[in-house]
């Protein structure tokens, strides 16, 4: 413990050295900026800068980096809060109330338990990173096939939650999604599915691409369509400063537990920040006294998944530095990054380049104050950004999506998914039809799949693997309970209702 | 500007910028290098290794990197052979798991089709068990697969890939139908890297610049290197010296467009020849731990095609990739339940939707507003909102490619704000020339993001 200290006492100095900490800002702003952009994430960004940072010493380089990271995973709340367009997987989950609170003019509030939420977590997994690092991610080798497939089950669990006032409606969403995510290479055999002879479907409809796709363009084409029909919603702004004294109350429960939440499920390599995300939000609404305000504008459900994708994403480190394994595409770029110095991650980093790790951890602890100080000031600015004229708001973000699906591969045909996506996500709009299902079963149907048919392969067709492994089990029974319980809790109150 | 105009102009450009005649005059002005794959991965490691490389020496001005992800890269393929017919300016990293993506995908488009330029670099691959197996060395573990081999899983990266290519072979040269291994495919190295940590698997099968790192940690222990030769300063014997006859690299090279003539097929050859004598190349080697495996022209082309012949009959046996892509019939279990439950939701949905339009109607009254009263607003009834913008989607998907990202981007704009409000027609044309023109320098230059290119971007 003490030596820990002492090595990260060592780092902090190196990182609060001047050009350091420049490189921490040029990082984090970026970050953040590219964070805001649908599609455009950090993977790909770190990977461009990668040439570019040839000249820096590395430690600067993985400063920089770390920066881009942890602002990419913030950035992504804006444009989800203020106009319902989540840019990644990670800020779906924000979107469903904190757009609401934009439209009810509480957009602020949203923003600010957003950047605090982030803050908070992010810190506290950072702290969780630098005293816990080993052993946590020699816990998380214990988790194979059975296990990950147990985990995406209570992840599934969550759709019960998010289906809205129809649970029929609901369902056919889960089920358009999951016969999506069958479109391409089963990761098996090789054998392709659903193809139809079109090599581009080879590898499946990019989730980013069906986000974007059925909320921004989605969004578009139903105001569109509402143009005729009803009268455009006035937003009203309240205020453009932070939240009341009663946010703060209801917030800072949901940021701890979003970012006990989120750790834990970012260093395990499954499924990236989608399943802390939407276990933190299923969470703050089991836990609320008035679950009903969910989906109508609830502060948790904002404050809960964004702490919950911020610890993910220091969670994500923890394999990569402690391991060398690379648990999401932005974690591979970093590996290669390091390769380029000639730098292997892996069990022998942190004896061999304590310098550059404790650096970095450091670094991200002055990154995260540093989001925290760039962007409170910028919440007012934000905000007013729903009062732009529509007609520029949807204008804009139209040729923003088209940029982020067209850069993912520099394919016409994912434009041409794209505003496919975003037809049927109108429809889905006037008929009433929930949209998260449809996303939730696109990333986790073939994510079970996968790890349901790896485990049998393991275990030679024996289906007890499941119900014979410990940790299996008990996730396994933890969804059971989260749907079967929570029905006998509805019988036991509905029975005391009609008893009244 | 046709190239003889292009090299003399980037000459003079080198020799007005720099005032130094000595200076090294680029092969060529821009060649762009296509990965494939996904940023992090060996192939996009390559060519950015090659743009570092080319730009630092000056062999080439400009290097673009573009990645065209997906399927063991046979997309990109396509997409190469349909997009860059004839061009000298663009090449595509390739390599063995291409070629494994051929068979099994049975792709349309081959190596055949393009133009051979040279093969590169190679990796060794090694085996390798978690630190607590009973495995001690290569004999122990071939004892047990030849006992019963689907009592032994083998986790590598995906099928088809160079990782299960050398675990049928190495099945088939101790006498194990390869058919009857029990190959886990991990998508990417660091899943099957952590399940081989982990003890999930019994063995695995990985790039040995992978695997390195742990093997020297101790926390995993390697069985045998895929290399002809002892490695120097990695204590693990190869496969031959245990009786598997048997080496094996997962090589990688890079190829030009198909239909291009000899003298650009030269041009391009000697830049990248240019390019492998320098020391910056040599460094770069070394830092990636990747093997010199330089083989230019026609060598090149005759190696492909017997190393076409081993991947493809250890495929065949391996019995990958054989099922009829694209129909109904043989999806599985797993499919069937989806759209079986697809279908059931779509027909209750349907039902319920048709008996229960009242709840909907009373639930939701915002949205059925239906005579909207005209006074209250100021912009002009405009029904065909929705199909303004439908137009402003199509217009972007057939100008994009044709007339380049920043038109087809002002025109998108100016229809979508078009159809809310037609007010401000030339305002917001000066908005939609703005946000067009500010985007592409941004992402298209700062980012350098594939962005569709017309005659307008390359005025810009």
């Amino acid at each position: 413990m003490l030596e820990t200290l002492r090595a990260l006492g060592a780092g902090f100095a190196s990182a609060f050295a001047l050009h350091h900490l420049g490189w921490a800002l040029v990082g984090t702003t970026l970050g953040t900026f590219i964070g805001v952009l649908p599609g455009i994430g950090p993977a790909l960004t770190v990977a461009v800068l990668l040439p570019v940072t040839f000249n820096l010493d590395p430690i600067s380089a993985f400063i920089m980096f770390g920066g881009i990271y942890s602002g990419a995973m913030y950035g992504g709340s804006t444009t989800s809060i203020l106009l319902n367009t989540p840019g990644e997987t990670g800020s779906i989950a924000t979107a469903i109330d904190g757009y609401m609170m934009a439209r009810q003019g509480r957009g602020a509030a949203a923003l600010t338990t957003a950047a605090i939420g982030s803050f908070v977590a992010g810190t506290l997994a950072t702290i969780a990173l630098t005293f816990f690092a080993p052993a946590l991610a020699r816990a998380a080798l214990r988790f194979g096939p059975a296990e990950y497939f147990a985990l995406t089950v209570v992840a599934f669990t969550t759709v019960s939650l998010l289906l809205g006032p129809s649970r029929v409606k609901g369902l056919f969403s889960l089920f358009l999604g999951l016969s999506v995510g069958l479109v391409g290479i089963d990761q098996l055999t090789g054998d392709a599915r659903f193809s139809f002879g079109i090599p581009q479907l080879l590898d499946g409809i990019d989730v980013v691409i069906l986000v974007i796709g059925l909320f921004a363009v989605g969004e578009t084409l139903y105001q569109a369509w509402q143009y005729g029909r009803s009268e455009p919603e006035a937003v009203v702004l309240h205020d453009f400063t932070g939240m009341s004294r009663e946010e703060w109350r209801r917030s800072w429960g949901s940021w701890l537990r979003g970012a006990a939440i989120g750790f834990p499920l970012g260093v395990l390599p499954c499924g990236g920040t989608v399943i802390p995300t939407f276990v933190s939000y299923a969470t703050e609404k089991r836990l609320s006294k008035e679950p009903e305000r969910f989906g109508h504008g609830a502060i948790e459900g904002v404050a809960g998944p964004e702490a919950a994708n911020n610890a993910a994403a220091a969670g994500v480190l923890v394999p990569l530095l402690t391991l060398g394994l690379p648990s999401s595409a932005t974690a591979a770029v970093m590996l290669a990054a390091f390769q380029q110095y000639g730098l292997q991650p892996g069990p022998l980093l942190f004896t061999s380049r304590p310098d550059l790790v404790w650096t970095l951890i450091a670094s991200l602890y002055i990154g995260n104050v540093m989001l925290l100080v760039l962007n409170l000031p910028l919440v007012g600015v934000w905000a007013r950004v729903m009062l732009m004229p529509r007609r520029l708001l949807f204008a804009g973000i139209l040729v923003l999506a088209s940029l982020g699906a067209y850069s993912l591969n520099g394919s016409l045909l994912d434009l041409a998914i794209l505003y496919l996506v975003g037809a049927v996500g109108c429809a889905m709009r006037i008929y009433d039809v929930p949209l998260v299902p449809a996303v939730l079963g696109l990333v986790l149907g073939p994510l079970s799949e996968l790890q349901f048919r790896r485990a049998m392969a393991i275990s030679e067709g024996d289906i007890t693997i499941f119900v014979t492994r410990p940790i299996s089990v008990v996730l396994l029974l933890a969804a059971v309970m989260v749907l079967f319980g929570s029905r006998l809790l509805t019988r036991k109150l509905t029975t005391v209702e009609a008893g009244l | 500007m046709s190239l003889p105009h292009r090299v003399l102009a980037s000459i003079v450009f080198c020799v007005a910028a720099t005032g130094v005649a000595a200076a090294q005059q680029p092969h060529l002005d821009q060649l762009r290098l296509i990965a494939p794959a996904a940023p992090g991965g060996g192939w996009d490691q390559t060519a950015r290794v090659m743009q570092q490389v080319l730009q630092r020496t000056g062999i080439v001005r400009t290097a673009p990197v573009e990645n065209i992800p997906g399927a063991a890269g046979t997309i990109g393929l396509a997409r190469f052979v349909g997009s860059e017919q004839g061009r000298d300016d663009a090449i595509l990293v390739s390599g063995l798991i291409m070629l494994g993506g051929i068979v099994m995908h049975r792709s349309p488009v081959t190596l055949h089709e393009v133009t051979p330029i040279a093969r590169l670099t190679g990796e060794y691959e090694a085996i390798v068990v978690p630190a607590n197996s009973p495995f001690r060395t290569l004999a122990d573990m071939i004892r047990a697969l030849k006992e019963r081999p689907e009592a032994l899983s083998w986790g590598g990266g995906s099928a088809g890939g160079s990782d299960q290519i050398l675990a049928g072979l190495v099945a088939e040269a101790v006498g194990v139908p390869p058919g009857r291994i029990n190959y886990v495919a991990f998508s990417g190295g660091g899943e099957s890297l952590s399940a081989i940590l982990g003890g999930q698997v019994s063995l695995g099968i990985n790039g040995l610049a992978e695997l390195e790192p742990q093997i020297q940690a101790g926390t995993v222990r390697a069985l045998a290197v895929s290399s002809a030769e002892r490695l120097s300063g990695l204590d693990v014997p190869t496969l031959r010296e245990q009786g598997v006859d048997l080496e094996f690299e997962n090589w990688r090279s890079v190829v030009a467009p198909p239909g291009i003539g000899s003298s650009e097929r030269q041009r391009v050859e000697s830049v990248i020849a240019a390019m492998v004598a320098t020391p910056e190349w040599r460094e770069a080697l070394a830092r990636y731990r990747w093997i010199d495996r330089y083989l230019p022209g026609e060598k090149f082309t005759q190696f492909v095609a017997g190393e076409e012949l081993r991947v493809r009959t250890t495929l065949q046996q391996l019995d990958t990739g054989q099922g009829s892509g694209g129909t109904l019939a043989s999806v599985g279990a797993y499919p069937t339940f989806v759209l079986g439950g697809l279908a059931i939701c779509t027909i209750a949905a349907l039902v319920v939707g048709r008996s229960g339009r009242g709840v909907a109607a009373a639930r939701r009254p915002q949205a059925n507003v239906s005579e909207p009263n005209p006074e209250s607003r100021t912009p002009s009834p405009e029904t065909g909102t929705a199909w303004w913008i439908g137009l402003a989607l199509v217009a972007n998907l057939v100008m994009a490619e044709t007339v380049g990202f920043v038109t087809a981007s002002t025109a998108m704009f100016w229809l979508a704000a078009r159809a809310f409000d037609d007010r401000h027609p030339i305002r917001d044309a000066a908005f939609a020339v703005i946000m067009a023109i500010s985007a592409y320098l941004l992402f298209g230059r700062l980012l350098q993001l594939p962005l569709p290119a017309g005659p307008l971007e390359g005025w810009l």
